[in-house]
């Protein structure tokens, strides 16, 4: 491409200002691998395809709505439950009366996984994460005077999908509601739990069987229902960069496509009712450019399957802003995070926004962090005037090139996948899983250098900090409420109507009835959560994931940076080596989570750049009970157990594998407790025998030395 | 560590897992004050071994091997018996640690009080793999389990390692393109009591059907190890469960036809004795790369070697003859 006088002038005038270098040495390699250089101008996106169209018009890059958010804004849906329905209730009613507009629901990771809270596997993880149900009654308090006919309802489900939908159509027709009245969304999204987020239940094959029987029903009798909502959010706080998250994001709706046209539907009838759900990092023009080259691509994809509704092939999503970004240092500083978030994902054109509670890092959002939160959107949308225009950033150079850019590296990846046999089979062969997990470490090395900047955290640190707001705490009574009120269903309802209501469920499992249409009718025979969910898995079985792990990506992002970063893990093998020669052999760590939080992206990173520090690196499964994995420690004869906590089961949990160590004589081995700690529970774990805590966002070379003290400490005096 | 063998000793007499699991530490260890106290723990254990059913299985990676030891092995706890396994994995040669990940693809298995599985990083060890992998085995027959599972990876010289310490070889394989015995070394053929062709399900089964054809030819390309065992071929799907009950028939049956020609004893017994050799081999490494004399003159003999000045030949003789001359003193 030829340059413009004007741009060659800008050159001399840039280089004179640079005293003589090359404004090329200011190029960018983003996380993505795109090169951004520091001036775009008009020769950078000449003749591409992505440039050019029209909001509401196909390929939909500038937008799926013709007038945008000056016709009407996004939904403010901010995602929320926890303990018992009748609190979530409550707080679900003072937001709407605060000016949010729909609901989302978050469940507890029993209630994700198809346990009822009188489970014993899952006794520290009722009402934690997320709202407790169990059964149909949990449901209609739920939603006690809520209108299910006027309001959307968005549900985080994917596991135990058939049994929570079922309950919710039976509590919706019990309360007066018919089936097509109702509106909203659920996740049903269950590729990506076997990538990233591990709330499944059942394996792949029936699990796609379970995704396709609920858009069939859904087409069939709840038309304003979207069946699915495909998730690239979860794929990002895993550690995915943009550019991954497209692709697999985009790659898990082709292959729910195809799912859905092979049990027999015509491409109209559901394609419409598809929905998105991406997460919005700190890369502010990048992730604005990836919802746009999301539509674009979307489009692109779907016209593969010749449909003949427009909407077949328009991308419409839902946006979070990224948790993983909040930090507990500085806590603050979320708030102003959180904005420029949500900046991204409005100038990126999404329909519905969650943002997240400053205090996320640390607990369960407070009355009062939620409000912030919620005004952040209420504050853009009604004083900000940026709804004004449609696609404000449309023709930006920069912008324009990076949506391009992020389109062909993403088509890229997707055909990757399209090779393999789609994304099942490459969920199979473990790709997207190494990759997200390589991009996790990689990131990870790039914080704990400092060349990646999160203020408060590895900059401008403060020296003395207190942790100053309210923090949401849950009662464990809530697991005594939960199961009163399961035993009282179990004695008061019909048992024998209830028993041929499950062995209906099973029939349908086995054979080709619909299981959403089963499930509606045992939820109304009070059967729970868990007796619908053991029903189906008398025929699928419940799935047990694989874990992999990457090597080398910790340490090589140090190699790559400059010799002094080198260095530090150079010093740090010498010392895990050191041990070996004192001790006879490696230090030995287990990494584990237990209860039935399936964020794993903590422990991932933690093993792979331990492991490259020199550490021998025992993995537990997922979902360890603390006896399991005090016989797994004893097994290994590990020097240490670093049990992660993403889901406030860590109260519970860390004390009692400290316990069952004891009791079992292997007291010697330590436990250090990481993930989503509040500052005022460290010393109740310290109490309790937990060795260290590591609060989000502690560098690994941090917490890996803080290990090795303690096992110097113990072993080498 | 404690000092004293007999703690060990009872520890794993006792069928204690605690103490079973440390003593697997102590036998690994790379100190000699450890080395020293685990001769002592082996030897005075040695007559509590041998009862157990050892069993080695490879295949490359991909072929399902955790998946097969998961489900083989919760059917053998099923019916009774006590399954040790014995997993090894790879330590990064840069970092010297490793990822033992190998329960988290036996989930089942990694709880059940009927089985013990112990990962070990394949760096760090004085005699690598095969020593500890070997005491270890005995380790866990002294200790009452009735079956013990040695996995390895297919890499380098580890297959003929354990096929030299078990008394049934699984080759574990799935059929791919067509292309099926490519992925196969013919040293793993010839070690093989047995190949099982996993993955036998869904739309996979004509293919693993034909693969176990092939196979079938391969095998008869090559000397079987035993007159009395010609190794089958079969199929599984460890992930349906199906075959599982066939391959330990199989086993079980090997073992009654060569226990009753008298050739288990005779193969635990050359066993033993390449073990001792083994283990002569290395330690005469040891002495001599610990020799003074040795040290001193090496780097010598190694650069004339190097220029060409010296035979290689005549270099080692000259080595030879200084371990030599060091015993007359």
């Amino acid at each position: 491409m030829a340059n413009t006088p004007e741009y060659n002038e800008w050159l001399e005038v840039a280089t004179k200002q640079m005293k003589g270098k090359s404004p090329d040495t200011l190029t960018w390699k983003t996380p993505e691998g795109i090169d951004v250089k520091c001036l775009y101008t008009a020769a950078d996106i000449e003749g591409m395809e992505t440039v050019g169209s029209m909001p509401g018009m196909a390929p939909y890059a500038r937008g799926p709505m013709a007038t945008m958010y000056a016709g009407r804004p996004w939904t403010i849906r901010q995602y929320a439950g926890f303990s018992t329905a009748a609190e979530s209730n409550a707080f679900y009613r003072r937001n709407l009366a605060a000016g949010q507009k729909g609901l989302s629901v978050a469940f507890d990771l029993a209630t994700h996984r198809g346990y009822d809270s009188d489970n014993p596997r899952v006794a520290g993880d009722i009402g934690k994460a997320g709202v407790a149900i169990d059964s149909i009654e949990d449901m209609k308090i739920l939603f006690d005077g809520i209108p299910l006919d006027k309001m959307s309802v968005s549900m985080t489900m994917n596991g135990a999908v058939i049994p929570i939908l079922g309950m919710w159509i039976a509590a919706a027709e019990e309360s007066g509601v018919k089936q097509e009245q109702l509106m909203g969304t659920i996740q049903n999204d269950i590729l990506k739990e076997y990538l990233t987020r591990n709330t499944y239940i059942y394996p792949p094959t029936p699990s796609m069987r379970i995704v396709s029987d609920i858009m069939e029903f859904a087409s069939q009798n709840m038309p304003k229902y979207n069946t699915i909502s495909i998730s690239g959010y979860h794929i990002m706080e895993a550690g995915a960069d943009s550019v991954l998250q497209t692709a697999f994001t985009l790659a898990d709706g082709v292959e729910y496509v195809r799912a859905a046209i092979a049990s027999g539907m015509s491409v109209d009838t559901f394609a419409p009712r598809l929905s998105f759900f991406f997460g919005i990092g700190m890369n502010f023009f990048m992730d604005i450019a990836m919802l746009r080259a999301a539509r674009f691509l979307w489009h692109r994809l779907m016209q593969q399957f010749n449909p003949e509704n427009p909407k077949s092939s328009m991308l419409r999503t839902h946006c979070q802003t990224s948790g993983w970004s909040l930090t507990e240092q500085d806590p603050y500083n979320n708030v102003i995070r959180t904005t420029m978030e949500a900046m991204s994902a409005v100038l990126g054109g999404t329909q519905s926004l969650h943002t997240n509670s400053y205090d996320e890092a640390v607990c369960l959002p407070t009355d009062f962090s939620a409000r912030i939160a919620r005004n952040t959107q209420i504050i853009i949308q009604e004083e900000s005037h940026v709804c004004k225009v449609a696609d404000p950033l449309g023709g930006s150079y920069y912008i324009e090139y990076l949506t391009n850019q992020i389109v062909d590296e993403a088509q890229k990846i997707i055909d990757e996948i399209e090779e393999i046999g789609g994304m099942a089979k490459a969920i199979e062969s473990g790709m997207p899983k190494m990759r997200i997990e390589e991009s996790a470490a990689r990131r990870q090395a790039r914080i704990d250098q400092g060349s990646d900047v999160i203020v408060g955290v590895n900059k401008y640190r403060l020296e003395d900090e207190k942790l100053d707001f309210d923090i949401l705490e849950v009662p464990d009574t809530v697991r005594t409420e939960q199961i009163d009120r399961i035993n009282e269903i179990r004695k008061t309802r019909n048992e024998a109507e209830c028993q041929a209501c499950l062995e209906a469920v099973t029939k349908a499992a086995e054979g080709k009835g619909n299981l959403l249409e089963v499930a509606i009718a045992a939820a109304k025979a009070r059967a729970t959560v868990g007796e619908i969910s053991d029903a189906m898995e008398k025929v699928f079985g419940r799935y047990v994931a694989t874990t992999q792990c990457v090597s080398g990506a910790y340490s090589s992002e140090y190699a790559e940076a400059d010799s002094e970063s080198a260095q530090v893990i150079e010093d740090f093998r010498k010392r895990t080596g050191n041990f070996l020669e004192k001790t006879g052999r490696r230090p030995r760590i287990l990494v584990t989570k237990m209860g039935q939080d399936g964020h794993d992206r903590g422990i991932k990173v933690v093993a792979s750049s331990f492991a490259d520090l020199g550490f021998d690196v025992d993995i537990s499964p997922m979902f360890q009970t603390p006896d399991e994995a005090a016989k797994m420690a004893i097994e290994n004869d590990v020097h240490i157990v670093g049990a992660s906590s993403l889901a406030a089961g860590h109260k519970t949990l860390v004390p009692e594998l400290i316990a069952k160590l004891k009791e079992q004589g292997a007291g010697e081995i330590g436990v250090v407790a990481g993930g989503v700690i509040p500052p005022s529970d460290y010393d109740f774990l310290y109490e309790a025998g937990t060795k260290a805590v590591f609060g989000p966002g502690t560098p690994i070379t941090t917490s890996a030395g803080k290990v090795m003290d303690i096992l110097e400490e113990q072993y080498l005096k | 560590m404690y000092k004293d063998p007999s703690y060990f000793i009872q520890g794993v007499l006792d069928h204690n897992r605690l103490l079973l699991a440390r003593t697997i530490t102590l036998i690994e260890s790379t100190l000699q004050t450890h080395q020293d106290i685990a001769r002592n723990v082996i030897s005075e254990l040695l007559p509590h071994t041998g009862k157990a059913v050892r069993l080695g299985i490879t295949g490359v990676p991909g072929a399902g091997k955790s998946t097969f030891i998961e489900s083989f092995g919760t059917m053998l706890t099923g019916l009774g018996y006590r399954v040790a396994v014995l997993a090894i994995d790879p330590s990064s040669t840069r970092s010297g640690g490793s990822i033992l990940g190998d329960k988290t693809r036996m989930e089942r298995l990694a709880v059940n009080d009927m089985a013990f599985i112990r990962p070990s990083p394949s760096g760090g060890s004085l005699g690598g793999v095969a020593r500890k992998t070997r005491e270890t085995m005995l380790l866990c027959e002294a200790a009452g389990f009735d079956v013990i599972i040695v996995e390895t990876v297919g890499v380098g010289q580890s297959e003929t390692t354990v096929a030299s310490m078990v008394d049934f070889f699984l080759v574990l394989q799935i059929s791919g393109a067509g292309d099926e015995l490519q992925g196969i070394k013919k040293g793993v053929l010839e070690v093989a009591d047995a190949i099982v062709v996993n993955k036998a399900d869904g739309d996979n089964i004509t293919r693993a059907k034909l693969a176990k054809k092939q196979y079938e030819t391969a095998l008869h390309l090559v000397t079987p190890s035993s007159p009395n065992w010609a190794p089958p071929v079969m199929t599984c799907s460890a992930l349906e469960e199906k075959g599982l009950n066939e391959v330990w028939e199989t086993i079980t049956q090997h073992k009654k036809v060569m226990s009753a020609t008298g050739e288990l004893d005779e193969k635990r017994k050359e066993q033993a004795l390449s073990w001792m050799w083994f283990l002569v081999k290395e330690g005469l490494e040891t002495w001599f790369y610990n020799n003074e004399k040795i040290k001193d003159v090496l780097p010598g003999i190694r650069d004339s070697v190097e220029t060409g000045k010296k035979a290689p030949t005549r270099a080692a003789d000259e080595l030879v003859s200084i371990l030599g001359s060091d015993l007359l003193f």
